[in-house]
């Protein structure tokens, strides 16, 4: 059950203009006003960077820009907190390894 | 540089609260790194406990919206999307803002940013899929993302409890909540909401590795001893894509540290926690403190303790006089922390050298449960905890608080006019409707916040408090209400009426009725089928009853299965013969002499 939830007894989600991101180079589904994080998740991809010292899988942890887990690299810049950075229409966003390169 | 006679940093409760009475006598700003204030208040689904002053039975995203219009109409200036970086001398705060570094000064600061999530050290626990509680509200309540299929929570207080009934609102799976400790954490009636579900809260239990490659697979858990060491053996593998942790929030001191504000460790409060007097005020006399940065707690009480720092802010800078206002605070303070749950925090606030008075809880007498035929309404309340919305609610007076918050509800059943009110108000979906005279059949009300929403004369399963199959039922009408907590009422056997808490659509697997014996609603049905109704053979042929329970578990249940299959009243049905012993004992018990 990935993806987005369009039917909830509570809550109304309306989303906003559909926009164009890549993951690795891929197209995938997002919505303006939702960060990069989220759409990925809507996407099913939860493996977010592979971590400097051991190459472990790492992913999103507080989603609110405390834990820096989810950092990612972004339009070329590494070490963004993909939680906390809202979609962009041809945003090109792609998995972080180890520290990133800074350019 | 912008100069400001208020700055509070932090929009949850506390913040906006204060925001609110600074706005009306001095120059404020309100800082926080969200696109929207709120803080924790915007991803909670449910209506928050408290009294209607502090927004009782509101639900978390629109007691946001309402402070949100109510400051946006007062002179204060608001930020948004600002991280505030650090705090200097000379009362300058640093924050930044669309990527840029901006400073403000204050004459006095509220530092009001909460808490943060704690981690658990687990094997696996970095892998992705292991998300703090926070994390998976956010996509889910906020973004309208699904974080998973399967879940495991890990903690059972009040966040863990509420995350469960969240997710199971959106339709997925909570497969547990584990819980190291030997009883529950949060609120009985959050826990309540939970278990009806079906959610097994598996006590003495904790996470041991989370499995998986790439993201998690699944979970080990184990049963731990009362030293919290697992117990070799009990080692048990669940499927799950989630793991959810809820294991308790710190305060983050930082920036009270940055502005030389004295810290004191006091695990009662949290943790590393600011130094503080009753009104607020640090040890540093401009900086002041609100919400669960100064202690973990609940909204209602961050939202009195940032109406008192900014009560006394607006003394110390316009010299008004507002001692009435500032004593009346803190005396709904302690009246909101004198029930036994907040036993830990008064005990850290006298740490600190605050004393909460404390508050004589008035015991009512209960009332006779008397049974005249009407629609009345339960409650389910008994755990003190601090909330009244019932009382608030009820036109006729049926429902008693009184002036102790903390005091468990006493209801009159002659007053009630069955109304339900109480029952769509009630934070802890604690209040049922029944109606039971002569007929056979009786009449249950259950508040309901699934899709998708029963329709009339629909068959649905009634389950009960540990969302156990009871009884087929049928839905008699919805009634629906602007908060969205939905009155379902069923029609169903009347010695159902005090056992059903929950009605769930039929499932294909087939419900036991006898978990000793393990037998099945079918295993009956076929046998009564084949032409045999009594209760006595129905138990010699297929072993219901017969286990270690003695039948206490399932006895009610299969009559009520013969009765709806013949049509014969269960008080018209003969129900066996009962056999010592009533529990289960061991052989040797009935051994005489020498124990052999
Ligand atoms: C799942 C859950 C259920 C709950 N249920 C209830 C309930 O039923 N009843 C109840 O009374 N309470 C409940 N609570 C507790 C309640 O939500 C909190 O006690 C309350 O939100 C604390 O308010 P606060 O203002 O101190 O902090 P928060 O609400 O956490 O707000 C802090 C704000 O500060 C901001 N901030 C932090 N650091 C910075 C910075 N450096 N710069 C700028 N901004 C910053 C954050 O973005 C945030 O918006 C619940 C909490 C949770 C998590
Ligand atoms: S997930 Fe914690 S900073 Fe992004």
């Amino acid at each position: 059950m990935e993806g987005r939830i369009l039917d909830h007894p509570i809550l109304n989600f309306t989303r906003k203009k559909r926009v164009k991101i890549f993951f690795e180079g891929n197209e995938i589904e997002a919505y303006e006003g939702e960060t990069v994080a989220v759409a990925l998740h809507a996407a099913g991809i939860k493996v977010l960077r592979y971590t400097p010292i051991n190459g472990r899988s790492a992913g999103l942890f507080c989603a609110v820009g405390k834990c820096s887990s989810c950092l990612m690299e972004i339009d070329g810049m590494p070490n963004v907190r993909s939680c906390m950075t809202k979609v962009k229409a041809g945003m090109q966003i792609r998995r972080q390894h180890e520290k990133g390169d800074l350019v | 540089m912008k100069e400001y006679d208020a700055v509070v940093i932090g929009g949850g409760p506390a913040g906006m609260a204060a925001a609110d009475v600074l706005g009306d006598h001095v120059k404020t700003l309100i800082l926080d790194e969200n696109d929207m204030l709120g803080g924790q208040l915007v991803k909670q689904t449910h209506k928050f406990f408290g009294d209607h002053v502090h927004y009782a039975s509101t639900r978390g995203f629109e007691i946001a919206n309402k402070f949100i219009d109510k400051i946006e109409k007062k002179p204060v200036d608001i930020l948004t999307s600002s991280t505030v970086i650090g705090i200097y001398p000379q009362n300058t705060v640093a924050y930044v803002r669309n990527g840029h570094e901006d400073q403000v000064k204050y004459k006095k600061l509220i530092i009001a940013t909460g808490a943060m999530e704690r981690q658990l050290p687990f094997i696996n626990s970095d892998l992705p899929g292991v998300y703090g509680a926070g994390a998976v509200q956010t996509l889910m309540n906020q973004y309208g993302i699904f974080p998973g299929k399967r879940f495991l929570i890990i903690g059972s207080g009040n966040i863990g409890l509420i995350l469960a009934y969240q997710l199971a609102q959106t339709g997925v799976e909570v497969r547990a909540i584990v819980e190291a400790l030997d009883k529950i954490g949060g609120y009985e009636v959050h826990a309540n909401k939970a278990k009806r579900l079906g959610i097994p809260i598996l006590l003495k239990h904790t996470i041991v590795k989370a499995i998986g490659d790439e993201s998690v697979q699944g979970a080990i858990i184990a049963e731990v001893d009362d030293k919290f060491n697992v117990i070799a053996g009990t080692e048990k593998e669940i499927v799950v894509d989630t793991i959810c942790i809820s294991v308790g929030l710190m305060p983050i001191t930082e920036l009270t540290e940055q502005a030389k504000c004295k810290i004191a460790y006091i695990p009662e409060l949290g943790g590393y926690v600011p130094v503080r007097d009753e009104r607020m005020r640090t040890t540093n006399p401009d900086v002041f403190v609100a919400g669960d940065l100064s202690s973990i707690e609940e909204a209602t009480t961050a939202m009195i303790e940032g109406k008192l720092a900014a009560m006394q802010i607006v003394e110390d800078v316009k010299k008004i006089d507002l001692e009435k206002e500032i004593s009346n605070e803190i005396k709904t303070l302690a009246i909101f922390r004198s029930g036994p749950k907040s036993l830990k925090i008064r005990s850290g606030l006298e740490k600190m050298g605050i004393v909460t008075p404390r508050i004589e809880m008035p015991k009512f007498s209960p009332l006779p449960n008397s049974e005249n035929g009407k629609l009345h309404a339960v409650i389910e309340c008994t755990e003190e905890i601090p909330c009244n919305s019932c009382e608030s609610a009820c036109k006729f007076d049926a429902i008693k608080v009184g002036e102790n918050i903390n005091t468990p509800p006493v209801f009159d059943p002659l007053k009630c006019t069955g109304c339900a009110v109480c029952v769509t108000v009630c934070p802890g979906l604690a209040i049922f409707m029944e109606k039971s005279d002569e007929s056979p059949n009786a009449t249950l009300g259950i508040p309901y916040e699934f899709l998708p929403l029963p329709k009339s004369n629909e068959k649905m399963w009634g389950m009960d408090r540990d969302g156990n199959y009871v009884c087929d039922l049928t839905v008699k009408r919805v009634v629906k209400n602007p908060n969205k907590t939905y009155i379902v009422y069923v029609d169903l056997p009347k010695e159902f009426v005090d056992v059903v808490r929950h009605v769930t659509y039929p499932r294909k697997e087939n419900p036991f009725v006898c978990r000793c014996e393990e037998i099945t609603v079918d295993q009956i049905e076929k046998v009564i089928d084949s032409g045999i109704t009594d209760f006595e053979e129905i138990k010699r042929i297929t072993r219901v009853t017969m286990g270690p329970c003695g039948g206490k578990n399932c006895k009610m249940i299969i009559l009520g299965i013969i009765s709806k299959k013949t049509g014969i009243p269960i008080s018209k049905l003969s129900h066996g013969t009962s056999r010592p012993p009533v529990k289960v004992v061991e052989f040797s018990a009935f051994l005489r002499g020498d124990k052999k």
